[in-house]
């Protein structure tokens, strides 16, 4: 049996040690922003009570432990400082209290009123609406109110320690402090009402509280306006006995407060005609106001809070609509997706449907087969074309391998097949060479790892019997499905070839010919100067060239090649990041179409802003579909949550189900869908977000020279990496785009080498 | 140490099988075929007279894997969160992993590998209710009189102690709240024997199930996780110690099947996507159903057959499609090379003591209390709220010296020659330093 051992080679420390420098400057950043959208969310969702909240409400105990003098005394419990006193409400005057405020609809309402007929009052707020809200504790402070502690959400403090009672005043305080640069002495207790309900777990809370130095103050008089009974009901029962004084118990939030709005509006006028007076309590009491101003540190704090409560306010309230927005456009998509490729796929389905005038096309082609570093492979791939029932030639150009490609095609023998090397200057040289080289006028390009079918070139060149048509995009498939990874990747590339790319047909704005295989008109390629090196999607920009020419780019989905599909996280992660940035590169590059005339500006006003929206824009917007899913599961509502979840999942697995009936594929693969969206959409936008970070940050001055630092970097790669004439010019850019480090690290999977492999696109 | 010639050499050998462990048995001391597994430990030793192709070796992955499970047990029984049983299936993969090494062993007749893994399984036992028996006499348990266990039935079950066809007994609460062990440590220390029950039952009925799963592979698979939706559900209930009996079997038969479907590659014929993507179903479906049924500790899966058996099922299915059979332990995994031998092992021994203990270091740690410098209010508020990690600190020594002290019952129950600390580097002390030593 043969011994697998794998030590640790003096390669192996020091690349982990240069993943180790590399690996946060491709991650830091959207960690970090998904960490502070979390943790603004979290903030939000905790002054709204959606977290910690505590809705138990304790059922009344024996009282023996309560002082006499308590439950038989007055609503105003002074315990500060070791004293057990209570105070009564002089004669003829009222105390209205306010509890569990403010709220934005019912508060300023509750205020006018009391402005309206000049009286004061006292406003129990709680810290969470104190935070939402603080312009409204502002005004109650301006307008001569006084604001009472309510805790900071709500719960029942007799379930609590005193640490929890200490967090919940002392944050209470701070929302008062940074809303209306005051603090105040005077607590309400949650769920309290007379002083006779007092009880032997509440009279330890209240004594604790008295000991941090503030004022208790239950009721005498309870409205029950929160019972909604009417106004007239709460007028009667918030009228004390005989002309007594009272604290009147009433609630400017947690619900409808029309009723008491009304019932204030007429029951202050009536107990004046009774001779009563309107004071907020230390005037009822005589005593010296229960407002301190704060300033200095305490002050600042108070508003730092505020400030942060409101960003994450506005910050969330923000996202909600870009998960609007984002779900909006998604299943838009979908649906469209969904239309137009049954368009499409019966258009071209018909019995009697035929490309052109030149149908059928038998002229022949040539095939050429870039490759770089390809020994596995390109054998395959050569014989394959061999077997072709189309008349082609097929052209090996060997972009500098290092691993004798070229003698491995020469050593077959093929008939057709030549063998073009060039020093290795990247794949857009390479595939020029060999449109140079090219005998016929028909131009299939494909990867040196991808395998044809028989039929493949000739239903690949069939749509060229329309002489508008400059190019076609194939159907590439991947052979390797059996892996998660190549499920996945599967699942994108049949939904990306049957959905997007007839629906892109339909709208006549492909963006990308798949590099494994597309084919092209000689003309077409010459008109627009053949393939370019600014980008690092060269097919991308040769797709978006042709169409500004005025061509036609279709899809036929009979031309099917199979190709091996990254295997590991890392492959398919320098995989796609040159797809995404590459394909930002050629929407900047091609960004003058937006205003042109011709079909340039058809393509620029049509096809751009759809590729740029889908490809480039949504899929920076997708991360909130995960922190909202997270968000939900966790602390929402996560039935609802996991629901939707679910039925954009159905809708998603209906559009992968029809596309694989397009493509006759058999369904099973559909089952690695829910993972997929849970595990695999996660990389992708990761990615994407990579791709703007280095746009944004390294790439924006150097665009069009970033070219391909990225890809050409292969772990050791002794073959010289461009052409002197280029390297001269392009020191700067290589160095200063290699620091940003996310270029470079494309580099270090020691996949397969800069030519092939990775152009074949299953989305666009 | 004399040597002790092995009276089944072979792949057996390397499988004595209790809490699930397969000892190494690549220590040249013993007779046995030299595998190639120390030479991770120490590689400049690999070119050590060894004969790498005489033994198939032993796969690290799944060491590492009942390495996992072990300290997840310990850590799950003493910090009680309930999240640890989802994090880490622990006692399906430990029964897959006895599945898969039991069905190897049965290319052998059925008798004597039964009676082998009998021979492995008892003498630990027995060594520990030699000590758990005496205390829970002395602290006053009389089983006649146990209002739990049924008069003269409460002295039968006693002989589970001997061959643990139920799980053997314990009092609820023994002694008293203020004695030096918490009032409920019999509980804590013999709760876990139930695993060697249900390993005792797996065991005898692997030669049926295995002949089942070759005629029909699919079915006896998924008939455990049929059973336990039967009895999970609460369609049928069976009362006693013959339910849990039943329960764990069909909770954890899912898994032992596993094993055995690893061993005989069911596993690689399915595609992985298939694999992974069926068991990710199937564990969505166990967590949902968790939090339909929660327990009495919440999503506690040992508390929620169903979930459990769904669960495990699924994760195991997962890690064992991913199963890369290493020969030694990757890159930074190394180091803890050692570790994962021992802990491989003495399983066992880990499995059976850890509990006890967990209850040994409380008393231990409430002397730090009388420590001088430990007297301030601050310092007795910072230990009670450190209190269990403290804990956690201290049982790994315990475990150290519990290791050495009964551990090398195990070497003698599978007719080895005693050793002491079996992390695997023996071989390069060999001649020098003495395994008490290193000890």
């Amino acid at each position: 049996m043969a011994f697998r051992t794998r030590r640790p080679g003096p390669a192996t420390p020091a690349r982990t040690g240069s993943r180790r420098r590399r690996l946060p400057l491709r991650l830091l950043v959207p960690v970090l922003l998904l960490v502070a959208l979390m943790a603004m969310l979290m903030l939000r969702g905790y002054v709204h009570s959606e977290i910690l909240a505590d809705h138990r409400i304790r059922p009344e105990a024996a009282t023996d432990k309560v002082p006499e003098k308590i439950l038989d005394g007055g609503p105003v419990i002074d315990t500060r400082g070791g004293r057990t006193e209570s105070l009564r409400i002089p004669d003829h005057r009222l105390v209205l209290t306010f509890d569990d405020g403010p709220d934005p609809t019912w508060t300023p309402k509750v205020l006018d009123t009391l402005k309206k007929h000049h009286a004061h009052a006292v406003f129990f707020v709680t810290g969470t609406m104190t935070s939402r809200y603080p312009d409204l504790v502002r005004r109650m402070v301006a307008e001569g109110h006084e604001v009472g502690l309510h805790t900071f959400n709500h719960p029942d403090l007799s379930y609590h320690g005193k640490r929890r009672i200490d967090w919940e005043l002392s944050t209470n305080q701070l929302a008062i402090t940074g809303a209306a640069g005051i603090r105040t002495s005077l607590f309400r207790p949650p769920y309290s009402s007379f002083a006779d309900a007092m009880d032997d777990k509440s009279w330890p809370v209240t004594r604790y509280i008295g000991s941090l130095g503030y004022i208790t103050v239950v009721d005498t008089v309870d409205s029950e306006d929160w019972r909604k009974p009417g106004v007239a009901r709460i007028i009667r029962n918030a009228t004390p006995e005989g002309g007594k004084g009272a604290v009147v118990l009433m609630h400017d939030s947690g619900g409808d407060r029309h009723q008491t709005v009304q019932a204030l509006d007429r029951y202050i006028p009536l107990m004046r005609a009774k001779g009563y007076t309107f004071a907020n309590l230390t005037e009822a009491l005589d005593a010296p106001s229960a407002h301190t101003p704060v300033t200095g540190p305490e002050l600042w704090k108070g508003r730092a809070w505020i400030l942060l409560v409101q960003a994450s306010e506005k910050i969330t309230d923000g996202l909600a609509v870009g998960l609007a927005v984002v779900g909006s456009l998604v299943i838009a998509r979908f649906l469209l997706m969904l239309l137009l490729s049954g368009v499409h796929a019966r258009r071209t389905r018909r019995r009697d449907f035929t490309w052109g005038p030149g149908a059928p096309v038998t002229e022949p082609v040539s095939v050429l087969v870039p490759a770089y570093n390809e020994a596995k492979c390109i054998e395959n791939t050569v014989r394959s074309l061999a077997a072709s029932d189309h008349p082609i030639e097929v052209l090996v150009v060997d972009d500098g391998s290092t691993d004798g490609t070229a003698k491995i095609v020469e050593a077959l023998g093929l008939p057709g097949v030549r063998v073009i090397r060039q020093l290795n200057a990247g794949k857009p040289a390479a595939l020029n060479r060999g449109i140079a080289n090219a005998r016929h006028d028909l131009i299939v390009m494909m990867d040196g790892d991808t395998v044809f079918e028989p039929s493949t070139v000739r239903e690949l060149v069939q749509p060229f019997a329309d002489p508008r048509v400059g190019a076609v995009a194939g159907n590439a498939k991947v052979g390797n499905r059996d892996s998660l990874i190549g499920a996945w990747q599967h699942i994108e590339y049949v939904m990306g070839f049957n959905l997007d790319r007839r629906m892109y047909d339909v709208l006549r704005c492909m963006p990308t010919i798949p590099g494994a295989v597309g084919a092209f008109r000689r003309t077409a390629l010459e008109r627009v100067g053949g393939m370019s090196e600014d980008t690092l999607a060269e097919d991308t920009d040769i797709t978006m060239a042709i169409h500004r020419d005025g061509w036609r780019v279709v899809y036929a989905e009979k031309a099917r090649a199979w190709t091996e599909a990254p295997e590991t996280v890392r492959q398919l992660w320098s995989q796609r990041y040159r797809w995404s940035y590459g394909t930002m590169q050629a929407i900047w590059k091609h960004r003058r179409a937006l205003v042109e005339r011709g079909p340039s500006g058809r393509f620029g006003r049509v096809g751009l802003p759809l590729v740029s929206l889908f490809m480039v824009v949504a899929p920076l917007l997708a991360p909130l579909i995960d922190i909202f899913l997270l968000y939900g599961v966790v602390f929402g509502p996560t039935g609802k949550t996991i629901g939707a979840w679910l039925g954009v999942l159905a809708l998603q697995a209906v559009c992968a189900a029809y596309a694989f009936r397009l493509d006759r594929e058999p369904m099973t693969h559909l089952i690695s869908l829910p993972l997929q969206q849970i595990l695999y959409r996660q990389l992708m936008y990761v990615v994407l977000l990579q791709s703007w970070i280095t746009a944004l940050t390294g790439g924006r001055l150097r665009w069009q020279k970033l070219r391909r630092t990225g890809v050409v970097e292969a772990p050791g790669g002794p073959a010289p990496r461009r052409r002197t004439a280029d390297s001269t010019g392009n020191v700067d850019s290589v160095n200063s785009t290699g620091s940003t480090g996310s270029t470079g690290s494309t580099g270090s999977t020691g996949s397969t080498g800069n030519v092939g492999s990775t152009e074949r696109r299953p989305v666009a | 140490m004399t040597q002790t010639p092995s009276q089944t050499p072979g792949p057996e050998a390397a499988a004595p099988e209790a809490a699930a462990p397969e000892p190494v048995t690549a220590e040249p001391v013993t007779a046995e075929p030299v595998t190639a597994e120390p030479a991770a430990a120490a590689p400049e030793a690999q070119a050590a007279p060894t004969t790498p192709q005489a033994a198939p070796g032993r796969d690290r992955y799944l060491d590492l894997l009942r390495a996992i499970a072990l300290v997840r047990v310990v850590v799950y029984h003493l910090f009680g969160w309930a999240w640890l049983t989802v994090l880490f299936p622990s006692m399906g993969v430990m029964f897959a992993l006895a599945g898969s090494l039991m069905a190897r062993s049965l290319k052998r007749p059925a008798l004597s590998v039964i009676r082998g893994r009998l021979r492995r399984l008892l003498p630990p036992l027995w060594v520990f209710g030699a000590v758990v028996l005496p205390l829970m006499f002395a602290s006053g348990w009389n089983p006649l009189e146990d209002p739990d266990q049924g008069g003269a039935w409460g002295v039968v079950d006693l002989f589970d102690y001997l061959v643990p066809i139920g799980a053997p007994p314990y009092p609820e609460h023994l002694g008293s709240a203020s004695g030096l062990l918490d009032p409920t440590w019999a509980e804590q220390a013999c709760g876990p024997l139930w695993y060697l029950r249900a390993y005792l039952w797996f065991v005898i009925a692997s030669p049926l199930l295995l002949r089942a799963f070759r005629r029909a592979p699919w079915p006896t698979l998924l008939a455990p996780l049929a059973l336990a939706a039967v009895v999970g559900t609460g369609v049928v209930t069976i009362p006693g110690e013959t339910g849990n009996a039943v329960t764990d079997f069909a909770v954890y038969g899912g898994c032992w099947i596993l094993g055995f479907a690893h061993h005989e590659g069911l596993l690689r014929q399915v595609p992985r996507y298939l694999a992974v993507s069926c068991s990710a179903l199937v564990m969505a479906f166990g967590l949902w159903w968790a939090t339909g049924h929660p327990g009495p500790e919440g999503m506690d899966l040992n508390d929620i057959p169903l979930a459990q058996a769904t669960w495990s099922f699924g994760a195991v299915v997962i890690l064992l499609t991913y199963s890369p059979s290493w020969r030694e332990l990757p890159g930074r995994l190394r180091r803890w090379d050692p570790l994962v031998t021992l802990a491989n092992n003495r399983a066992v021994t880990i499995y059976l003591w850890h509990n006890m203990l967990i209850m040994a270091a409380f008393p231990l740690l409430d002397l730090a209390y009388d420590l001088p410098f430990l007297q301030s209010d601050s310092a007795t508020a910072a230990l009670d709220a450190t209190y269990t990690l403290w804990t956690f600190v201290l049982v790994w020594p315990l475990v150290a010296l519990a290791v050495p002290a009964v551990g090398w019952v195990e070497d003698l129950a599978a007719r080895r020659s005693p050793r002491l600390w079996p992390d695997g580097r023996r071989r390069r002390g060999r001649g020098r330093a003495s395994a008490a030593a290193r000890a």
